[in-house]
């Protein structure tokens, strides 16, 4: 089978289907960038889904808990090592994405005897003195997409990810023009939590349609609200010391939404 | 790069082991071992770095150093940082030989690190201890062929117990807690006379003092200790190099500004 191509790219196929419909009903999680540094939120039902991997980088995950995890710690591994053989300003979520995770990330996917990883990530860096920050969201076959402001495509101050494609779309959709860097933490939160909502809402919708007015992702939050914990957490520019990511208090989180 | 261990089964989770597995560690087997051995025609005089206390006072610990790093009769460096913050609420003060000290402190700040955000919690105070006295441990065989002795203090304010702990090596990873003061260094002789005796029969023991009457007295700890250890340095007020003063309370880690420090010399100090 192995050395039949089209037999081979039909395996692919196969795979590529198998594991859409895995993360289909992932929960959507946002990273935008405030005031103050970026954002990273989510509702979780269980699993804690925000994770800290470096001094400015910070991961968000949905799919198999078990693949998260062992990509998390990847993750934390190659960054950690870099910063002590090196500094911790050559650790570099580019370079973390493009050539660690990615590649290691595309053996498993395209070695069809082997299992695959179910998950995808959504990373983001606090940008360095005047550099932007980056938001990378890396998928299942070591694909990665950026927020931009290279190669002819224009910045944005934001990066999701969900469980299908027209739910990311949905929720870029809805940030595109918001301009979230002014806001304080509390207006980032509301942002946040509205765009999650209009994610949220186009997973259970099997075509694309317009972004909901307001009023409707509120109404919708708040039902959803009731039966999840909020996930938050911040990496901020100006910590005191080297490491800026900090999670928030659930009760703090939730009382700034709602 | 190499592949992460921890895509690979068995990857181990402890920083250390880590840096191992990617043959990054410091401490390597020693090169050309027993041919270089303290004493022979081509041995190597490791720089050593001296004399470090901590003492508990009334809302923490104060942990300081002198600045001096020599190699056997020479003065290497004078202006030597042995007092390293290790996390929000650690300090780890160094005396012996710097390359593997600082080293020593950048494994540990980083295995606390590793150990936070792959476990999702903070390392406990028992096991931040042991992690310091494995890394001597480990480092046992430098020590024998004489060039990686480290004699370190472990100070930390205790977010559980909400008090100060002091913890204080010797060269091959026992630890000792310190009920009040600790120092190591070839000027530690002074320095402990020094703490003893203020912590015994002064009207101030050690734990009732002020932060301010606390600083001053490391100071002139360490000027008496400078007074007869040749390895250990004074003050240079010409050239601002004072020693380095370190506060770990409930809120954190207070460094003493240079400024303090060159107006405490001139009023409270003879020098």
């Amino acid at each position: 089978m192995h050395e039949e191509p089209f037999r081979w790219v039909e395996a692919i196929a196969n795979r590529r289907e198998y594991i859409e419909d895995q993360l289909a009903p992932g929960s959507p999680i946002v990273a935008l960038s405030y005031h103050d540094g970026i954002l990273l939120f989510t509702l979780s039902r269980e699993r804690q889904k925000l994770f800290e991997v470096y001094d400015r980088i910070a991961l968000g995950g949905l799919g198999h808990p078990g693949d998260i995890e062992r990509l998390r710690m990847a993750a934390i591994e190659v960054a950690s090592t870099e910063g002590f053989a090196r500094a911790a300003d050559d650790v570099s979520l580019r370079r973390l994405a493009n050539y660690s995770m990615s590649p290691a990330l595309k053996a498993a996917f395209e070695q069809i005897y082997g299992p695959p990883f179910l998950a995808r990530l959504l990373f983001a860096e606090l940008g360095r003195r005047d550099a932007p920050n980056l938001f990378l969201r890396l998928d299942y076959d070591g694909s990665t997409h950026t927020n931009g402001g290279s190669f002819a495509t224009s910045f944005e101050d934001f990066g999701v990810i969900a469980g299908k494609a027209h739910a990311m779309r949905q929720m870029e959709n809805f940030l595109r023009g918001k301009d979230p860097a002014k806001c304080s933490l509390a207006e980032a939160l509301k942002l946040a939590a509205a765009a999650w909502a209009a994610g949220h809402m186009a997973l259970s919708d099997d075509r694309e349609g317009e972004v909901p007015a307001m009023d409707r992702l509120r109404a919708h939050l708040h039902e959803q609200l009731a039966a999840t914990s909020v996930e938050a957490a911040v990496m901020e520019v100006k910590a005191p010391v080297a490491v800026t990511y900090r999670s928030l208090a659930e009760g703090e989180a939730r009382a700034m939404i709602s | 790069m190499n592949t992460p261990a921890a895509l690979t089964s068995g990857a181990p989770n402890d920083f250390p082991a880590i840096l191992r597995h990617h043959g990054l560690s410091p401490q390597v087997e020693a090169i050309g071992s027993g041919h270089a051995a303290a004493g022979s025609p081509h041995a190597l005089t490791p720089t050593h770095a001296t004399t470090i206390l901590a003492f508990k006072f009334a809302d923490g610990v104060l942990v300081a150093g002198d600045r001096r790093a020599t190699a056997g009769n020479t003065i290497m460096y004078d202006r030597a940082d042995k007092v390293l913050e290790i996390d929000r609420h650690s300090l780890m003060a160094i005396a012996g030989v710097p390359a593997t000290a600082w080293e020593m402190a950048r494994v540990l700040e980083h295995s606390f690190h590793f150990f936070r955000r792959t476990q999702l919690a903070e390392m406990s105070l028992e096991g931040k201890v042991r992690a310091l006295s494995k890394l001597l441990r480990d480092n046992l065989g430098f020590v024998m062929q004489g060039v990686g002795l480290v004699v370190p203090i472990f100070a930390t304010f205790d977010a559980q117990g909400q008090q100060p702990r002091v913890y204080f090596y010797d060269p091959m990873g026992a630890q000792f807690e310190a009920a009040d003061f600790a120092a190591t260094g070839s000027g530690s002789p002074s320095v402990r006379a020094v703490l003893h005796y203020e912590n015994t029969y002064s009207k101030h023991p050690l734990r009732k003092l002020r932060a301010s009457d606390a600083v001053l007295l490391a100071l002139r700890a360490l000027e008496t200790a400078a007074e007869s250890d040749s390895a250990t340095g004074g003050v240079d007020r010409r050239a601002r190099v004072f020693p380095i003063v370190k506060l770990i309370t409930r809120t954190g880690i207070a460094t003493l500004p240079e400024t303090r420090l060159a107006k405490l010399y001139k009023t409270n100090l003879a020098v």
